[in-house]
């Protein structure tokens, strides 16, 4: 799967936004439903990397934004769309993060108790 | 004369709103910015974050850097969502660097719990396991398995991949591949296999006479589609796929390491030669 670099997606619409005054207001159908679609794709992405269980709570923060965006779909409020789409990706990829980064301190831990029974078992010798 | 007193009313009026105005704006960016910029501060700061910074880190100072130098021309919504947006991706970069130090530091261990493995074993069974060491780096079993140039071979192989848990047995050169270098329950590498990986793939793809096993363990159809990531990854890295026989290994019901979902990659230099 190719997941776009978040300063990619945060370059669409809050740098965009900077580079010309009242983007934000004016953001279109198409914009919005592109960052809908990533938000999704980042949010389920967050779940197989098994972030319910290592990143609870920012998964459920992204779940959140990414119902916020899609009231805001239901209401056609495309800017409203764009801004909790961008909040919902961006939070998704850090649930991801943040359950490798547990995933791998728990894998480490494990080899690490195996490593110190070892050395025990060989009567602490390096 | 009233004239004159409007305009000297309007005048220290305008000093006034103009003092009034200097003194509300504070010098510098915003006080969440600041909280931003040290926040970074403190990750460039810590080195299991700062060597293992990817371009997270940089995403992460690049979008502190536009907020820094635009928070005043911004609305409050902009604002507002350029904030949440930095702080997450500081969030990002953190946790993405930890997981790298964490990976690397259980590949360290990994080799270093091989190293102690060996020993216990060479403890448990020295009666039947004869290990003749020779000089000029070649090893010959008392089986005859190997012969010593293949070993020799086999060793400058591991010598070109540091980084990669592997070690020599009667097998030939084994890398493996524990099971955090997978997703959870799925057959995707990890970023940090894919660079043991490549690692792999840059000596295997000159050396087009080794025979390379894949063996993926665990007693699902996980197992096999591992050791099929494992041989597509490498053929995509330039080492052909049809040199490599991927294949899952079963444990026996109730083994003890049925648990251990490792993959080992078995290089079989000239062994048959």
């Amino acid at each position: 799967m190719i997941r776009r670099s978040p300063i990619h997606r945060f370059g669409l619409l809050f740098i965009a936004a900077l580079a010309v005054s009242g983007t934000a207001a004016a953001v279109d159908h198409d914009t919005a439903t592109l960052e809908l679609t990533q938000a999704v794709t980042a949010v389920q992405a967050a779940e197989r990397d098994d972030a319910a269980r290592y990143a609870p709570t920012d998964l459920d923060q992204a779940h959140v934004l990414l119902d916020s965006a899609q009231s805001a779909a239901d209401g056609r409020d495309w800017t409203d769309v764009a801004i909790y789409s961008e909040r919902a990706k961006v939070v998704g990829d850090l649930a991801s993060s943040r359950a490798r980064q547990h995933r791998a301190e728990v894998a480490t831990a494990e080899i690490q108790r195996t490593v110190d029974s070892l050395r025990q078992q060989l009567g602490g010798a390096p | 004369m009233k004239t004159s007193n409007n305009h000297r009313f309007l005048l220290a009026t305008a000093i006034a709103l103009y003092v009034a105005g200097c003194a509300t704006v504070p010098p510098g960016p915003p006080s969440e910015v600041v909280r931003l910029q040290n926040d970074l501060d403190r990750l460039h700061s810590d080195p299991r974050i700062a060597d293992n910074a990817g371009t997270e880190l940089a995403n992460a100072d690049a979008a502190v850097d536009v907020l820094a130098r635009n928070a005043r021309v911004l609305d409050a919504r902009e604002y507002e969502q350029g904030v949440f947006i930095a702080d997450k991706l500081i969030g990002i970069a953190e946790a993405s660097a930890l997981a790298r130090f964490e990976e690397q530091r259980g590949m360290q261990l990994g080799a270093e719990r091989e190293r102690l493995m060996a020993r216990t074993t060479t403890i448990d069974s020295s009666t039947t396991t004869v290990v003749t060491r020779v000089p000029q780096r070649v090893v010959q079993t008392d089986t005859g398995e190997l012969v010593p140039s293949a070993r020799a071979e086999l060793m400058s192989m591991q010598n070109q991949m540091p980084g990669v848990e592997s070690r020599l047995d009667a097998r030939g050169l084994v890398i493996r591949l524990g099971d955090f270098m997978f997703e959870p329950g799925r057959a995707e590498l990890t970023p940090t296999a894919e660079q043991s990986l490549d690692q792999v793939a840059r000596v295997l793809s000159t050396d087009t006479d080794a025979g390379i096993v894949v063996e993926a363990f665990g007693n699902d159809g996980l197992a096999r589609e591992r050791a099929d990531s494992v041989r597509d990854y490498l053929d995509a890295r330039g080492v052909d796929g049809g040199r490599i026989m991927a294949r899952s290994v079963s444990y026996a019901p109730g083994a003890i390491a049925s648990n251990d979902r490792r993959v080992d990659i078995v290089i079989q230099s000239d062994l048959r030669r």
